[in-house]
Formats: C-alpha cells, structure tokens, sequence
C-alpha cells in the first residue's frame, strides 16, 4: 500500500504541478509517480466537473441540474481516460515512445490536478459574482484548462522523450487511434449482438418446434 | 421512536386533509380537457393551474333573430367586438355579418346585404370582419375582391378595391381576407398571396403601401443546391418566399399585432410601428412562437401554427395556435404568462380554431368546423396573473407584490410571480429577500443588481475589520514561516530531487 500512497508521493503530484518538465521525467525513470493516485486524481477530476455543473451560481450556469448525473460523468470520465491511455500507448509504442502504459496513464492522471483546482475554485468564485463579472469566472476555468493541458503535453513528452514537434504529432494520431477503438469497439458490439440474436431465435425456433 | 411516527403519521393526515380543502377554490387540471402548463427558465414543461376554464359554446342553432331561428354558422372565419363590447361574427360560408350582445345569447341584427348605388348588394364569402372606434364596420368581402365600410345603420360608407400602385405586379387581384382599423381609419389588411407584408389603406381608400413584410431565410446549404441546380431542376423546386400573415390586431395606440406562421417556431407574432418596424419585446429565452416543445412525428408535433393574435390589455396579447389547439398569453416584456387550450371534441375543445378575441374577463374561440364560439372564462389564478402584470405594466410593482403572493399560494412554480415580489423587495431595500426571491425567479439580471449593492452593504459595513484581519494575517503568516523554517533548520528552498 506505501508503494502507492506515501505521503512522498502524494506531495509529489503537487511537485509535477509546480515543475512538470522534472516531475514527469523521474516518474518515467525512478517511480516517483503512483498509477492509483493518477486514478483517483481522474475521479477527483469527474466530480468536481459535476460539482461545478451543479453548484456554480445561475448567473453563469444555464444547466439544468436535472440533466447532470455524476455517475454517468464519472463513467464517461474514466472512459475516455482509459481511451487516451491505450490509444496513446499503442501508437508511441510505434514510434520510439519510451513511456510504459503506466507512465502514461501517470502523466495524463497527474495533469487532472489544475482541473480540479480551478474547477472547485470557479465554483467557489462564483457564488460571489454578479452579472457582467463572468470574466473572472471563465478566466480561473480557461487557466485550469490551459495549464492542465500543458501538464499533459509536457507529460508525453517526457515520459516517451520526445521533441515537441514529435508530441503533436502523436497526439494527432493519438486521436486517430481513439476513433478507431470506437469503430472497431461498436463493431464488435454490433456483431455480437448479431450472433446473439442467431442463438436467440435459433433457440426460439427449436423450443417452438419441440 | 413509536411516538415520532404515529406523530408524523398525524401530521400527513391532517395536511392532505387540508391540502384537500384548499383545493376548492383552484380548478384541477384534471376536471379540464386540456393541459394547462407553462415553461420554466429551463425551458421546461411545468404544469400550472388553470387560466381560463371553458364556459360554454355559442353556436347559430340556438339562436333566435326575429322571432325566427338564426341557424347553424357556416364555416365562420373571423370574429370581433364593437366599442360596446357586443359580438361580431364574420359567418362566412353563409355570405353574412351576425352582430351578438354582450353575453351572446341574443342576436342584435344581421346583415346580409346593403344598398350601393340604389341597388341591393351582397357579400361572396366575408372572411374578416372590424369594427372601428367610431363604430364602422370593415368587412374583407374576399370573393367581391372588395373592402365594404359600413355605417351603424348598415348604411354604405365606402368601398376599398383595385389598389392602384406601381408596386402591385400587373394584373393584382385584391382577395382581402382579414382587415382592422386604427383611430386614424388607416385600413390594414392581409390579403390572400400577398407576401410582400400587410397592406395599408387611407382613409381615403387610397394604397399606400406594406409594413411589416416578413424576411425569407434561405441558408448556406440551400444556396449551395440552387447554385448547383440546373435552370429546369431550379423551376422545380420550392420558391422561397415568406409566410403569409394570419391574423391583425390593433392596440389602443396603433400598433399593429399580426400573426403568422414560423416554421421555426421562434416568432409568431409581430407588433409594427407606424412605419412599419417590428417593435415587439421577446422574453429570456427570446421565443415568440408558442410551444417549446415541438418534436415528434405525429399530426399534433412541430412548431405552433399560430392563426391569430388578439392584443388584450396592458400590454398583453394571446396566440391562438391552430396545430394543438392551444392559446399563449405573452406580456409586453415577452414573458409567457400561461397556456391553455387543446385540440379535440368534447366540450371546451377546438377542431378547427381560426379566430380569438376577448370580451370583459373571458376569452372567446371561433371554431369554424365546429361552427361555434366557445367561451372561456377566467379563473382566480388567471385573474391574479391578469391584474398583476396590469399592474407592472403601470409601473405599481409594489402594489403588485401581494397579488404575486396570492399566484404563489396557488402555484409556487411561478417564475414571474418570484421575480415580481423580488423586485419589489430590491425597490425597497431589502436586499436579502430581494436575492432570495429573484433566485427563485431565475432573474439573473435582477438578481445581479440586488447581490451588488448586498456585496457593497457588507463590505462598506466590515471594511474596518477586514482590513484589521488582512494585515494580522500577513504578519502572521510571515513570522509563522519563518519560525518554521528556524526550526527545522532550511535555509532556502531548494529543488525536491536535489538531495
């Protein structure tokens, strides 16, 4: 259990934060980083993206707190989490990326904290604003967002030693591979449901017959 | 434990018993044969007490024009109501003018024909009838191509006909289908494929020109098919021309409400200024056009039809939608008020509804397949809606506050109602119940303005202490650090792997 949560490594996500370029190199070469906090830090994520769809003041939320559902969030979240991770792994894998599937699932985990920051703080920031004062509300959510997805730039980078450039690039054909999981994932499902059906009425037909 | 349950069993007999009693006084929308609803500020469907509850029909059958019966109205297309208030129906199918009381239970007179230069003329299908402030009567005799001026005697003032202009195409033939006047005795008609907008007469009967002509959209996508299309391909397909207008009223000041159909459902309802400009305000969620609730595939979904408009008072106008059957009330701000009515054949229900007008504190429905006026009278809670926006309309928000109460007690979903008291608390200076109210009305903008000058009261009220507990928290913090770092001996920070 210390090998995941040591109080080192939990202060450790915030040292990624304020130093992403070394952060993220000695997670890739001495295991400073820790798979489950990653995880936990992607849930943290999902509910404070929720708590904000819901709680943040109606001056700048048009939501209807009907339509949010933290569940479904969280399982879209983690999805979509485990989508990037395996898309990412599977083309770095091709291209002289150095990263194991766990330090990419780390460095994408650990990118979440100015999320969940910025997230918590807009909707802090925003029980306290009138209309025409959004701006410092959307400005605290879009640095949130920035800085997150620069942690995650900075994060593939290091942990597959990449030049820039070669990091978008991935990150393009990252996407790639995600829309493919999804085609060949729906295909499959289709095809099951196919064959299942074959069985079922197969079934159907013989239990009608006897 | 036992006693806290039997004590709360008590306490939820005792308020469905209340519940029950205070229920008399509120008509239960399941006694009515439609749903009456309205939208909340997520545009979503709440269901509201009644407005208006059916009272009734009138129907030519029953009634008596001397001494013989009337008999049944034929395909009757429009109605109206004098100064006095009496009835004026436009029974177009049998080619005459039925003039009701008050209470439409007597027929006054009937005109079928009149003299024109010293022979007897008649009407060929009066689609729209007016009666203006002095009591003349306009009748759009549709199949004459012709404008009939009326006196009170049924006396022939004038007649409007073959618009002479150079903006009419050669060969213009003038099918009038509904008209109405202002104090001027300007004529504004709608005529039958008449796109370029509402035609506009004299007093003199001469043309003067279209206000209010409806705007074609044709989107990028569209543009992209006819540029691609052949010259015989485009002669094929659909011209894009805008929607005709269905109906025209006027308000005391001379605007001119005219409905018509939106395809989109976002405006159904003009109000032209003298020169022809769109003037009308739109409510938060900048619709006009009846139901928000449009998708489907049935004979009953899409966007509302709207056929005609009805200006009320004080700023109110009603929308007679012809697809459900429904009709909307909107105040001068754009706000939907409430929503009743439904398409079907029990009582109190519309087949074919074409026009609406409204007499005192009931509102009337020309049914032409049914043949029938029905009649709907206001209820308490329409009522209370009623007179307090006349109210706001005024400019007596304060006064308003306790008839937004009394709409509460009766429906506390009432968005409007929240934000009347709201303000009323703003204008007042209480700035706590003020938010608390406006909250619940959704008022972002209101709400705004009443959390600022909160947010200004407590922070001019606490500057002194706030102040004091920055600068003791600063030093605090500063010796606090270094006395931490003295213990534990760190002379600067350095980096965390530099060990």
């Amino acid at each position: 259990m210390s090998k995941y949560f040591s109080k080192e490594k939990l202060k450790y996500v915030f040292y990624t934060m304020s130093h992403p370029v070394d952060g993220y190199y000695w997670i890739r070469h001495i295991d400073k980083g820790s798979v489950p906090i990653a995880v936990i830090l992607v849930m943290l994520f999902s509910f404070s993206f929720t708590l904000n769809r819901l709680k943040a003041s109606f001056v700048v939320n048009e939501l209807d707190p009907r339509t949010v559902d933290s569940l479904t969030e969280l399982g879209g979240v983690l999805l979509l989490y485990i989508l990037l991770c395996i898309s990412n792994w599977s083309v770095t894998c091709l291209m002289q990326g150095e990263g194991r599937l766990k330090d990419i699932a780390i460095a994408i985990g650990y990118a979440m904290l100015p999320l969940i920051i910025s997230f918590n703080l807009a909707t802090l920031v925003s029980q306290f604003i009138a209309d025409g004062e959004e701006a410092f509300y959307y400005l605290i959510l879009g640095v949130g967002i920035a800085y997150g997805f620069i942690m995650m730039l900075i994060g593939i980078m290091q942990v597959h030693n990449y030049t820039l450039a070669k990091t978008l690039i991935t990150l393009f054909l990252t996407l790639l591979a995600a829309f493919i999981i999804i085609f060949i994932g729906l295909l499959i499902v289709d095809l099951v449901t196919k064959v299942y059906n074959f069985f079922e009425s197969l079934y159907i037909e013989i239990v009608f017959r006897m | 434990m036992r006693m806290s349950k039997r004590c709360s069993r008590a306490i939820i007999i005792i308020l469905a018993v209340v519940g029950m009693l205070g229920n008399c006084g509120v008509a239960l929308a399941n006694d009515l044969p439609y749903d009456t609803y309205n939208y909340n500020f997520y545009e979503y469907i709440v269901y509201t007490p009644a407005a208006y509850v059916p009272a009734g029909s009138i129907s030519g059958t029953r009634l008596v024009y001397n001494g013989e019966p009337l008999g049944a109205f034929k395909n009757p297309q429009d109605i109206c109501k004098t100064p006095d208030g009496e009835v004026v129906i436009a029974d177009t199918g049998n080619n005459r003018i039925v003039f009701l009381s008050k209470d439409m239970k007597t027929v006054i007179k009937v005109i079928s024909e009149f003299e024109n230069n010293g022979e007897a003329d008649k009407f060929s299908s009066p689609t729209g009838v007016c009666v203006s402030k002095k009591n003349e009567l306009y009748i759009a005799d549709t199949y004459n191509n012709r404008i009939v001026v009326l006196d009170n005697n049924g006396s022939l003032i004038k007649i409007i006909r073959d618009p002479q202009s150079e903006i009419l195409e050669e060969g213009y033939v003038f099918s009038p289908l509904k008209v109405t006047v202002d104090y001027a005795d300007r004529v504004y008609c709608i005529a039958q494929n008449m796109f370029e907008g509402i035609m506009v007469f004299e007093d003199n009967g001469q043309f003067v020109g279209f206000i209010g002509t409806i705007e074609v959209k044709i989107s990028l996508w569209d543009k992209f098919w006819k540029r691609i299309a052949t010259k015989e391909e485009r002669s094929n397909q659909k011209l894009f021309i805008p929607t005709e207008f269905t109906g025209i009223d006027i308000d005391d000041d001379g605007f001119v409400y005219a409905s018509n159909i939106d395809e989109d459902g976002t405006q159904a309802v003009r109000r032209l200024n003298p020169k022809g400009e769109d003037v009308i305000k739109k409510g938060a969620n900048k619709n006009l056009g009846g139901d928000l609730w449009t998708s489907g595939y049935t004979r009953y979904s899409g966007p509302s039809q709207i056929t005609d408009v009805v200006y009320r008072q004080k700023g109110m106008y009603s929308l007679l939608d012809r697809r459900r059957g429904r009709i909307f009330t909107y105040d001068h701000e754009g706000n939907l008020l409430y929503i009743f009515g439904g398409l079907g054949t029990q009582a109190g229900t519309f087949v074919t509804p074409v026009a609406i007008e409204n007499i005192g504190n009931t509102i009337i429905v020309l049914d032409a397949y049914r043949a029938e006026i029905l009649i709907f009278t206001e209820t308490m809670y329409g009522s209370l809606i009623n007179q307090a926006v006349a109210l706001r309309y005024d400019g007596d928000e304060t006064k308003a506050v306790e008839l937004w109460e009394k709409v509460l007690e009766l429906d506390e979903n009432n968005e409007l109602a929240y934000v009347g008291i709201g303000k009323a608390y703003l204008t007042a200076g209480d700035y706590v119940n003020a938010m608390k109210y406006l909250k619940r009305g959704m008022s972002s903008e209101f709400y705004s303005i009443a959390f600022r000058r909160y947010r200004n009261k407590v922070l001019k009220e606490n500057m002194s202490y706030i102040l004091t507990g920055l600068i003791v928290a600063v030093f605090a913090l500063v010796i606090g650090v270094s006395i931490y770092r003295r213990k534990k001996g760190i002379v600067r920070e350095e980096g965390l792997l530099n060990e």
